[in-house]
């Protein structure tokens, strides 16, 4: 007993002499620290899902396919190939057979089956992307590596959703079923996967640990099997985050402020990334508010929004949307799009019921956001041109979904990030369609026949050529209508200690969500 | 003294009920909707009703509040909407960090404090009672976080003396868990090392959430000291040539003690509640950053529960200084 106490004083004095540690193997592996800011409120693939469930499921699971890639592709990963019929009804997908779970058990045709099943019978997560197209009872195993889907009608984006559907093991679920749950209960905090990693340790709100799987049945695209695993530590605040990442407590972090990348990049043993994203981050407006069901008004505010500003808050690590689409998005074309123009703002204020303003807008934003705050604040001064006065409100996002269900309570503008699930331009011009309304992104309860009817008949054609023409269509439209002043494509930032290999990010991930798979450490 | 502890336990049941009334009514009628969010951005409102059915929440208020009654009589907290996990598991697992990081805090705030406040006074106007005064001050005007954020700065990152935030070092092993304070556990499991660590951990965020107790024990004690020191007895008991140590520690301390034992209690209760801004700063897992994160997400059955377990805790320090104030001061003794 004694001897443990020196032991430890004298470990308090190594940590007293020594501040920064570098990286250090555990059991003689490497362990790669991730700061993030959100903890994990499960990681059944099949419950709801954000940004830290689909990076643990994403970890853990396999999917039929995968994206990967800038710009984002769909790239076979439990399918080998795939089939399509002329129809674009039935989707055939054949199997790698050498896939395995990670208790060793094969990746079967059934085993798809019953995923699939599963989510849609949940009616939880990732379920909205399919239920209106595939019923439970149109999936079939053919044979043992061999899945068949047959749609109810064709949908061409079909495929773009399937990288968020991933495959569990039947026979651990059904063990741990209770109650006719789907092992929903289990599944919350262990892995029934075929994935790179398996769940090693769930330390709610604190860390979760991810054990490299060695006999991935995949491998992995890195020779080095020094790698042991990744622990997610959540790191609320950003400064705490830029703090562990310099003392080396952390190896990669995710959720610094624009100036602080900048800081931690001059750092030679620090690597900051940057890469765009097919989140969009624009003004919704109400457009069957009081005021802002007038188009004229709505084109005023759009000419009297100062996007430069929006850049200049951003660090300049952000570009200005040149269509309602990303630039990831297939099918993405350029439109002239409202820069600021007080001349023109006046002009089309004049054509209001309000031509000399004295009018006041409602502006909400997320509370604590300073980036929102100062782009309100942009707006207020631009609209003080026009004789119009803004009110800011701040609100907690949960106070903001509530605002944006109906477009009683809307607000005239509301500051939101959209980010897509999928790069089909679908998976964008659907936020414009009565579809969305009530949800946050579709605060504007647009109503747009002819803009209705396209996004209809874009999706459910399935030859591209046929398609294209529609979203660009589609796009001209939307902006045409102004149902939001579209803002910006903020770049999104990782740094990580420069000892980290192999990190790529993809625009289709959400905001702090990291591909685990190809990272390793190389001192 | 036993009718006095049963009627105060009795007026506690009452008032948690009272709490539990006022909780559930604001979490109930506040803006947000707990379904949708749970359900996701995407979700369709088929699959959002799903969820308001499933939880009862498209039921009529004065039947859902009589269904939290009878759960919460059941010792059932509720589920989160969010981790679907059952709430006293959660409490569970955060709330014993939450103590240990008070306990500590308050024990600082005492060892620290109340010699001050007595040094304070016996040097009154003179150098020494400036310079604690200032600590005083600076202790209840200094926000917290901040100085949290400035002791990580300075002595975690520049200095490397310190661990930036966390109960325990990643690769440290827990120690198995039987009260889930680390210290304890270790302690325990017969591992001082790692209860040593544990508590090498908490000295930042317990140094930053006991400044403003400090001050106040400092300022409390400071006046009361002042206070009993003018008094006949002491000066008897000066002219009487017994040493001024005997007269400060056993003489005057002794009854000053009071209002600052009462004021420790009001400030634990407080602590417990107040934690959420250091536990944020030095990503200490505790109640809380539970109760943070389930406010904004709306998700009330953890912020209920959260509430009341602070209301209890807070009623009962209340009641052990009252029965402390009892066995030290005849006087209270006989009012009861």
């Amino acid at each position: 007993m004694t001897f443990k106490l020196l032991t430890s004083a004298a470990a308090l004095l190594a940590m007293l002499a020594s501040p920064a540690s570098a990286v250090e193997k555990r059991d003689g592996k490497y362990w790669m620290v991730v700061g993030s800011r959100q903890a994990v409120s499960h990681i059944d693939p099949g419950q709801s899902y954000d940004y830290s469930i689909r990076m643990m499921t994403l970890a853990l699971y396999d999917g039929l396919v995968k994206y990967t890639g800038n710009p984002p592709e769909v790239e076979p990963w439990l399918a080998t190939d795939w089939t399509t019929s002329d129809d674009g009804l039935v989707w055939t997908f054949n199997l790698a057979p050498e896939a395995t779970f990670h208790n060793g058990d094969p990746v079967t045709a059934e085993a798809v089956v019953y995923s699939y099943k599963r989510v849609l019978e949940l009616n939880e997560g990732a379920s909205w992307m399919l239920s209106d197209i595939l019923r439970p009872e149109n999936i079939k195993a053919l044979d043992e590596h061999t899945v068949e889907f047959t749609l109810d009608r064709a949908y061409a984006p079909f495929l773009s959703f399937l990288p968020w559907w991933f495959i569990v093991n039947p026979a651990q679920v059904e063990a741990h079923e209770v109650d006719g749950d789907y092992g929903k209960a289990w599944l919350a905090e262990h892995d029934a996967g075929s994935g790179p990693f398996t769940m090693e340790r769930f330390d709610q709100g604190t860390a979760y640990w991810l054990a490299r799987d060695d006999d991935y049945w995949k491998g992995f695209p890195y020779d080095s099997d020094d790698m042991g695993g990744v622990i997610y530590r959540i790191i609320q605040e950003s400064s705490s985050q830029r703090a562990a990442l310099m003392s080396g407590e952390a190896d990669l972090v995710s959720d610094l402020t624009p100036e602080e990348f900048d800081v931690v990049a001059q750092r030679p043993d620090i690597e900051v990334t940057s890469s765009q994203t097919l989140a969009t981050f624009g003004l919704k407006i109400n457009t069957q508010g009081e005021k802002m069901h007038d188009i004229n008004l709505r084109k005023a505010v759009a000419y009297a929004f100062d996007y430069d500003t929006l850049l200049q808050i951003y660090n300049g690590k952000a570009t200005l949307q040149t269509s309602p689409f990303a630039d990831a998005i297939k099918g993405k074309v350029d439109i002239d799009m409202p820069r600021q123009d007080m001349d023109k703002a006046r002009e089309y204020l004049a054509k209001t019921p309000w031509p000399d303003g004295g009018i006041t807008l409602e502006y909400v934003y997320v509370q604590g956001l300073e980036e929102q705050r100062q782009m309100g604040l942009s707006l207020l001064n631009s609209l003080k041109d026009l004789n119009i006065d803004l009110e800011m409100v701040p609100l907690t996002w949960a106070n903001m979904v509530a605002r944006a269900s109906s477009p009683d309570t809307s607000p005239d503008l509301m500051a939101v990030f959209a980010t897509p699930v999928s790069t089909d331009p679908d998976a964008v011009a659907i936020q414009y369609h009565p579809i969305s309304h009530g949800k946050y992104y579709g605060s504007h309860f647009i109503e747009d026949d002819e803009l209705t009817a396209l996004i209809d008949q874009g999706r459910k054609l399935s030859d591209w050529d046929e398609r294209a023409p529609i979203y660009a269509e589609i796009q001209q439209k939307i902006v045409d209508i102004q149902p939001e002043i579209f803002g910006m494509l903020r770049m999104r930032q990782f740094a990580h200690r420069d000892y980290v290999k192999g990190f790529v990010d993809t625009p289709i991930r959400m905001s702090a969500e990291i591909d685990f798979y190809p990272i390793y450490i190389q001192p | 003294m036993t009718r006095l502890i049963l009627k105060r336990l009795g007026l506690m049941v009452v008032m948690l009920l009272g709490l539990a009334v006022v909780t559930f009514t604001i979490a109930n009628i506040a803006p947000g909707d707990p379904a949708r969010l749970a359900a996701g951005p995407d979700a369709t409102q088929e699959m959002v009703d799903q969820i308001r059915e499933a939880r009862g929440f498209d039921e009529p208020l004065p039947l859902r509040f009589a269904m939290y009654i009878g759960q919460l009589a059941r010792g059932d907290l509720g589920t989160s909407v969010y981790t679907g996990r059952a709430v006293a598991r959660d409490i569970a697992q955060f709330l014993p960090a939450t103590v240990e990081l008070v306990f500590f805090a308050i024990t600082i705030a005492i060892i620290v404090g109340i010699p001050l406040g007595v040094l304070a006074a016996v040097w009154q106007n003179r150098f020494p009672d400036h310079g604690i005064r200032l600590i005083a001050v600076s202790g209840a005007a200094l926000p917290m976080f901040w100085l949290g954020l400035m002791l990580q700065w300075y002595l975690a990152l520049q200095l490397g003396w310190f661990p930036l935030g966390g109960r325990l070092g990643v690769f440290d092993d827990v120690p198995p868990q039987f009260t889930g304070m680390i210290t304890v556990d270790a302690l325990l499991n017969g591992d001082p090392s790692t209860a040593l660590t544990a508590l090498w951990y908490m000295v930042l965020p317990a140094a930053a959430l006991s400044l403003p107790a400090l001050a106040a024990i400092i300022r409390v004690n400071r006046a009361e000291m002042l206070e009993v020191l003018g008094r006949d007895y002491v000066i008897n008991a000066k002219a009487q040539g017994i040493g001024p140590f005997r007269i400060i520690a056993v003489y005057a301390l002794k009854n000053a003690i009071l209002p600052t034992l009462a004021m420790i209690g009001l400030r634990f209760g407080w602590m417990l509640g107040g934690t959420v801004l250091v536990e944020g700063v030095f990503d200490f897992p505790g109640i809380g950053l539970y109760a943070a994160k389930a406010a904004v997400s709306s998700d009330f059955e953890p912020i209920m529960a959260v509430t009341l377990i602070l209301g209890a805790a807070f009623m009962f320090t209340n009641l052990l200084i009252d029965l402390a104030y009892a066995v030290l001061d005849p006087r209270v003794r006989n009012q009861v």
